[in-house]
């Protein structure tokens, strides 16, 4: 689904990426851990085209991302990003957030994309806020409609930058079942988190990054329990307290 | 004059950013008194008064309005229209549904406020002999004498429409502390 080859990537002088190698396949869930300015907020931007990358190949569904004949709109229809500070549309209420691209993007009608938007308001469990505004909800609240958003245009693939670290701990919760909801479910996910907890129940594979590498990658629990570069076992100690 | 001190191009940016930081430091009566008569020599024919104070005005607060601009495209954060982009959104769409309207709520109590304050202002093309509300208030003073009356009853006029204004514009700040 999604294949990353040599991936890098510089600001300037700075090298953000380098030499990134990642396959990700169809219903599989990669969580990416790792401190902050490591890359990894930078990596989601660069497989949907967000960020631009100078060296090595990014293929979403066998189509590469800095291909310049390549549409990019067209490939971000097909995946769905949700941020760590929401980033809903302030003047919207929360079914105008979810039906605005349905109806701009696909053409749908006003019908079509307000049932779809309802019922993936109830799918998050908030079907009762359809007509707040952003600022009427709680954070987790806000956050489970950016998840509804993502999905009304029905992605391949969801990707997650740190969707819980702008959350008051009591919410957290209620935005990661719907997470965990989604990955059984088959959708291919990719998580940029560190909620360990997640990680260890849903993730395929765990990946460890530090200074724009990948320093380590493995399933969930070999990753916690046999870490094998002191770099991801000096991190995870911190975390994990 | 916005959308320059924004832009990217340095040859847009840099004589944009100096015309406004040049123009902003310098007082309106300034401005208003070299329109009217150093544009003469340079031009060759005198210029009538209104004119001259238009332009004064629109030289001027083309600068300030550019500024409010500026600061409303800016407060629209790179991750909201990255949303819209990571929907699927295009560059016009992102521009049409997402910056513009976000950012002309948030630039509107701003705006009404410079409005008044233009209005208010309005009042120095006086220097000039340009018969503003002020200026013919004077004149009338000259014939009438009942300067108290005059000059209370113009402030009334200014405090009126201005304070109209301001409720206006603070009806739009209420809406924004909700959120926008």
């Amino acid at each position: 689904m999604i294949e990353i080859r040599d991936m890098s990537k510089w600001y300037g002088d700075f090298q953000v990426l380098s030499r990134i190698n990642e396959v990700i396949h169809r219903g599989q869930t990669v969580v990416v851990c790792g401190p902050s300015g490591s890359g990894k907020s930078t990596l989601l931007r660069c497989i949907n085209g967000l960020e631009p990358f100078q060296e090595g190949e990014v293929l979403v569904d066998g189509v590469s991302v800095s291909d310049p004949s390549t549409n990019l709109y067209k490939l971000r229809q097909k995946i769905g990003m949700v941020f760590q500070r929401f980033e809903l549309y302030p003047h919207m209420t929360a079914l105008q957030n979810i039906t605005l691209a349905p109806l701009k993007v696909k053409k749908k009608t006003r019908e079509e994309a307000g049932k779809k938007a309802m019922e993936l308001l109830a799918r998050v469990g908030i079907p009762d806020k359809a007509d707040s505004f952003p600022a009427n909800l709680s954070g987790g609240q806000q956050q489970r409609v950016a998840i509804a958003r993502a999905l009304a245009m029905e992605p391949e693939v969801m990707m997650f930058d740190e969707p819980t670290s702008a959350l008051d701990p009591e919410m957290i919760k209620e935005v990661l079942d719907v997470m965990i909801n989604l990955a059984k479910g088959g959708m291919t996910m990719v998580v940029v988190s560190h909620e360990m907890g997640f990680a260890r129940e849903v993730a395929d594979e765990i990946i460890f990054m530090d200074e724009g590498k990948i320093i380590e990658r493995g399933t969930g629990e070999e990753f916690f329990k046999n870490p094998k570069s002191e770099r991801t076992k000096d991190f995870l100690s911190k975390i994990l307290i | 004059m916005g959308l320059g001190r924004i832009s990217k191009k340095k040859w847009i940016y840099y004589p944009v950013t100096f015309y406004v930081n040049l123009i902003r430091n310098i007082p309106l009566i300034l401005v208003i008194f070299w329109f009217y008569f150093v544009m003469p020599i340079i031009v060759g024919r005198p210029m009538d008064p209104f004119p001259s104070a238009v332009i004064s005005f629109i030289v001027f607060e083309a600068t300030y309005f550019g500024e409010i601009l500026r600061a409303g495209f800016q407060s629209v954060s790179r991750d909201l229209i990255q949303a819209g982009y990571s929907t699927g959104l295009t560059y016009w769409q992102t521009t049409r549904y997402l910056l513009v309207p976000i950012a002309f709520r948030r630039m509107l109590p701003s705006m009404i406020t410079q409005s008044i304050v233009t209005y208010q202002d309005t009042s120095l093309a006086f220097v000039i002999g340009l018969p503003e509300l002020v200026r013919r208030t004077a004149i009338v003073d000259g014939l009438e004498v009942r300067s108290i009356q005059l000059f209370g009853f113009v402030a009334v006029v200014f405090f009126i429409t201005c304070y109209l204004g301001s409720i206006v514009s603070r009806r739009f700040e209420v809406q924004r502390e909700r959120g926008f």
